[in-house]
């Protein structure tokens, strides 16, 4: 089976593991256990080109006092890349952000994702849109489960082809 | 004068059977005290109460002890984990104890927390440990095997961490994550050891060693279970040269630079590793 490996980017505490927890299982929890280095899951996943196995590295988000080793991100063929929408600080620096990771991952296709939804209402949603550096943005919700499957899927679909 | 005969006789009257008595008394202490002392006399005398009473808790177990052993029992389990998942483990086996070590780690990841040790080697440790089942399993393992013995080797792309392939007597764990922890572990020494360009070569846990060996554009990986020797360990770095070699120069591979052909790696880590175990050919 063909696989590829997937990364998680983005700050801590905006809603990584429980997107993927979502995405696996249909679960979520509202306990905070920040994760330690890497976790790695596995999902096989259905596409046009066949059964695809994403390999999802869940890294730890970074903070002012812990960094992501870099390497972590090498070698990966597709980017999810998180922000907390109720959180400014998650999202406010995102156009560097992501012409970092361009520049350390080129042509690898990224996915950004404004994380729980479910905190805020149309037009505060509306507000941070306007906001946003011009690139597709997904909101989603890892509490409701809101865009989960859609997301994965769409990201398998732009990696295999 | 008189007076002292009668007097005597007297005596001899009243004490004669008293005398009598104290003998067949004393013949008789001595009797029981043989009883006590012989173990055979002693045991065809208790023995039938001894029956009867084993016989009347066999029967009665179950009411008399039910509650206290089930109480034992949990407490038991309660204190010693450990123990329990290693009884438990002959019976239902390395999946099942896997699953026990996995909730037990995520029991005690909620435990210790703490932002500051987010990567650090600990870290790394205890998930090793808990790969390979935990402390116990590999003392279990060290008493089986006192050879050193390949239990595993993965062939991983550098970078990604994806599995190319692999071979295994038997396996515990999802490979395709194994792959990408391995990789994890990996990129996380040389970010750290970076300065001194050194590379990662072997990461030990009690009596499992994994050996590392790097390629350009992919590295393998050994799991060694037992006291790793000097003649192993040269058989072993051999048998991985001599299959590197034969994967990069099929046809299908150009020095490393198109991407490998899963089906060549598979089908030759059967060919080069499933006799590695025999001991001296
Ligand atoms: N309301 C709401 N809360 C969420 C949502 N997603 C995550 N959370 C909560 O946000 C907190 C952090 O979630 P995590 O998934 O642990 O965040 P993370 O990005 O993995 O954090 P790090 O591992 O520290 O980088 C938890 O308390 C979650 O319950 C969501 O969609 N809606
Ligand atoms: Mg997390």
């Amino acid at each position: 089976m063909n696989s590829k490996k997937v990364i998680l980017l983005g700050k801590y505490g905006v809603g990584k593991t429980s997107l993927i927890r979502q995405f696996m299982h249909k679960e979520f929890s509202d306990a905070y256990l920040t994760t330690i280095g890497v976790k790695i899951e596995k999902k096989i996943v259905t596409t046009n080109e066949g059964p695809l196995a994403m390999i999802i590295w869940d890294i730890a988000g970074e903070s002012s006092h812990r960094k992501i080793p870099p390497s972590y991100k090498l070698g990966s063929q597709g980017i999810i890349y998180v922000f907390d929408l109720s959180r400014l600080s998650t999202y406010e620096a995102l156009d560097r952000e992501l012409s970092d990771l361009k520049t350390l991952l080129p042509n690898v296709p990224i996915s950004l994702v404004g994380n729980k939804k479910d905190l805020l209402n149309e037009k505060d949603l509306d507000t941070i849109a306007a906001k946003l550096p011009l690139v597709d943005v997904t909101f989603i919700s890892a509490r409701t489960g809101e865009n989960v499957e859609k997301l994965f899927h769409d990201l398998a679909l732009a990696m295999v082809r | 004068m008189a007076k002292d005969y009668l007097l005597e006789k007297l005596k001899e009257l009243l004490f004669e059977e008293q005398d009598a008595k104290t003998k067949e008394l004393l013949k008789r202490v001595d009797k029981v005290e043989q009883g006590l002392n012989v173990r055979q006399e002693l045991e065809s005398k208790i023995a039938p109460i001894l029956e009867d009473n084993t016989h009347y808790l066999q029967q009665n177990f179950n009411i008399l002890f039910g509650k206290t052993v089930t109480k034992t029992m949990k407490r038991q389990i309660e204190e010693s984990k450990d123990e329990v998942v290693e009884a438990l483990y002959p019976i239902i086996g390395r999946m099942i104890k896997k699953y026990v070590i996995k909730e037990f780690e995520l029991l005690s990841e909620r435990v210790d927390r703490q932002m500051e040790q987010v990567f650090s080697w600990d870290n790394w440790i205890i998930r090793v440990k808990s790969w390979f089942g935990g402390p116990s399993l590999a003392h279990v393992m060290a008493s089986r095997f006192v050879e050193p013995a390949l239990e595993e080797i993965f062939v991983i792309e550098q970078l990604s961490g994806l599995l190319l392939g692999s071979y295994s007597k038997e396996s515990a764990f999802d490979q395709d994550m194994m792959a990408g922890m391995m990789t994890a572990i990996k990129s996380f020494a040389q970010d750290a050891l970076s300065k001194e360009t050194q590379q990662l070569e072997i990461v030990e846990y009690e009596t499992y060693k994994l050996i590392i060996k790097d390629f350009s554009s992919f590295y393998v990986v050994a799991a060694v279970s037992g006291p790793l020797n000097p003649h192993f360990k040269n058989k072993l770095d051999d048998t991985i040269l001599a299959f590197v070699n034969r994967i990069i120069n099929t046809p299908t591979m150009k020095q490393g630079l198109v991407s490998l052909d899963k089906q060549v790696i598979v089908g030759n880590l059967e060919t080069y590793f499933s006799q590695i175990n025999d001991s001296e050919q």
